[in-house]
């Protein structure tokens, strides 16, 4: 085991490497000068120090080079727009409000999404199964965009004089709500499908006939034996989830007037900001890389047939 | 002398034996796993109203244009924000713009671009996928380590600094980003296909019987991939609308006043508060399109391979 997990985490150093210069060389072919802010033309000697200053005069592997030495040391480089930011100072402001929308959102899409891949399988072509698996289809095909508008339609602009919800801002716990919501429904169907297709296979194996054929109460049946084996591709599928969070961030922050790494994002490449582009890009990488790293080393923790096949 | 001519005379057998049981083979299988296949996706009551469903919006999308008299271009502000009504069936814009047209047209461009970037997310996805997994060896390792790098990038960021290099989006830059944004996962299937597939006896039997490569790749590889290949595109198009959906909710899409749903989703979402239709017609046919594409890609799965039951 410990072998297994040395030999992957060594692994994600030449992954991040290769990502960072995929990332690096399409960077660079974005055209347009930064530097040049108004409609005039920057004149050629600032340009030239503005160049070295930022080592745009240097070959690219030396930029390069330079670039990874920085994401080492955990510095992203300067703000190009904004000169008394650095992307750092950007990550650090606007990061943290990302990470508790989507800690939220995965709260909201793990706490209603497992139950109810659960109790359809354990009710499975009931009416509850029917019914829960139409909303979990239909909130699927939703777009994230159409969740957010409707939310805020009804629960903030409609019914406000009830539920008192604001349509945009992150004053105060009930403004997290909805955007919440909103972000974490497309992760709460994938997970509701995922666990109940892993149940209803689970439910069909010999140790579960086993167990109640021994005689065991079916609610230890269930507890003991079929949730704790249905649970593993719930696991794996929490990674790829990562993707759909950032992409569905962007659209919730932007919607809700959250100030968010995505919305910053966006931001960022209409403005040409490209060193905070780079460096958001290079950031939802390293973390996506890790999360695949951690579901691995706990994919592997939980069933230990896929250490070979997976290192 | 003798031996010679019977060496020929037994290696022409063979030939004969390989042609006739090939054709005889494949002839035969073909037949009865088409007939099969359509037989069990038309008893799928899911799948076969999907198809109908799917048909139906295609339809709506490419024949309204054509049929329709109402111009998708033409302001008349005393026609502004019409409620949906006999003439307006789906109600007009803030410039009196005939919203039944305009969702047709705009979805027009949606699925033109999201058929293009399947047919290119499918091209790249099958030779990347099937080079490394006839390849094997360190040419395989290689590809598999560089796609498990890409994995790291995150979706609709990678998306949108490819849409960035372009400089101005319009339809073909919008297919190459979401193309280069997620063509990873049909590689990877297509190489764990080929692989399987390597082992069959068949394929030993041909190389056995002395054929070249291509034509054990071509003839006998490949054309079994094609169930999976079907299903993906089915699982691939929705994906890729959404994505285009986002990207012009995002207002990084195609212009004005040019229109596909994500961008009469962005203008509806302008006037929720007043016009909520406005931003539910195109975002309902967005997740009309998901939807049905789903359920065809479920019923397709089920229809080409009896042996995996989806639940």
């Amino acid at each position: 085991m410990l072998k297994f997990i040395v030999r992957r985490v060594v692994w994600t150093v030449p992954v991040i490497l290769l990502v960072i210069l995929m990332t690096f060389v399409m960077m660079r072919q974005i055209k347009g000068n930064p530097f040049q802010v108004t409609e005039r033309a920057v004149p050629p000697s600032i340009q030239r120090n503005l160049d070295r200053k930022y080592h745009l005069d240097k070959p690219w592997y030396i930029q390069y080079a330079y670039y990874v030495k920085g994401v080492a040391t955990f510095d992203l480089g300067p703000s190009l727009v904004q000169r008394n930011q650095t992307v750092n100072d950007v990550i650090k402001e606007h990061f943290p409000v990302s990470l508790k929308l989507g800690l939220f959102a995965m709260i909201w899409a793990v706490l209603l999404g497992i139950p109810l891949g659960v109790f359809s399988a354990l009710k499975q072509n009931s009416i509850f199964d029917y019914a829960a698996m139409g909303f979990v289809n239909s909130g699927y095909a939703l777009p994230n965009f159409l969740i957010s508008t409707l939310l805020i339609y009804f629960f903030a602009v409609k019914w406000r004089g009830v539920t008192g919800f604001p349509t945009n801002g992150f004053e105060g716990w009930h403004a997290w709500i909805l955007p919440a919501l909103a972000l974490g429904h497309a992760p709460m169907t994938v997970f509701a499908r995922i666990v109940r297709g892993s149940m209803l296979e689970t439910l069909q194996q010999d140790y579960i006939r086993t167990a109640k054929a021994k005689g065991l109460r079916w609610r230890r049946v269930v507890g003991v034996h079929v949730l704790r084996n249905s649970m593993i591709p719930a696991v794996t599928a929490a990674a790829p989830l990562l993707g759909f969070l950032i992409a569905g961030s962007f659209i919730v922050e932007f919607i809700f007037g959250i100030p968010g790494i995505g919305r910053y994002f966006v931001n960022s490449i209409t403005g040409r900001d490209y060193s905070v582009t780079m460096g958001i890009t290079v950031m939802l990488s390293v973390i996506i890389i890790v999360a695949n790293l951690v579901v691995d080393v706990l994919y592997g923790y939980l069933d230990p047939r896929t250490r070979d096949a997976r290192a | 002398m003798v031996a010679d001519r019977r060496a020929e005379f037994e290696a022409s057998l063979i030939r004969t034996a390989e042609t006739r049981g090939q054709e005889a083979g494949a002839a035969l299988q073909r037949a009865s796993l088409l007939r099969d296949a359509v037989h069990r996706f038309s008893r799928n009551r899911a799948a076969a109203t999907a198809a109908f469903a799917f048909l139906v919006l295609i339809g709506f999308v490419f024949i309204t244009p054509m049929v329709v008299s109402a111009s998708p271009y033409d302001i008349n502000f005393e026609n502004a924000y019409l409620s949906p009504s006999w003439a307006h069936p789906f109600g007009t814009d803030e410039f009196g713009r005939d919203l039944f047209v305009r969702t047709a047209l705009g979805g027009r461009v949606s699925v033109e671009i999201g058929f293009a970037a399947t047919i290119a997310i499918m091209f790249v996805g099958i030779v990347y996928g099937a080079i490394s997994g006839f390849a094997g060896g360190w040419l395989d390792n290689a590809l598999m380590r560089f796609l498990d790098a890409l994995y790291g990038l995150p979706y609709l960021p990678f998306a949108i600094i490819t849409l960035a290099i372009f400089g101005t989006p319009s339809f073909w830059p919008m297919v190459v980003a979401l193309t280069v944004a997620s063509w990873f996962t049909t590689a990877r299937v297509m190489r764990g296909q080929i692989i399987t597939l390597k082992e069959n006896d068949y394929v030993r039997a041909a190389h056995a019987l002395g054929a070249r490569w291509y034509r054990v790749l071509f003839r006998h590889l490949l054309p079994n991939t094609l169930g999976v290949i079907i299903v993906f595109v089915f699982l691939e198009l929705p994906g890729v609308v959404l994505g285009e959906a986002f990207l012009s909710f995002l207002g990084l899409g195609i212009s004005p006043p040019k229109a596909s749903w994500g961008t009469l989703a962005q203008d509806g979402y302008s006037s929720y508060q007043s016009h909520p239709y406005i931003i539910i017609v195109p975002s309902l046919a967005i997740a009309w399109l998901i939807l049905s594409a789903f359920f065809i890609a479920d019923g397709l799965r089920d229809a080409l391979d009896p042996r995996t039951r989806s639940y």
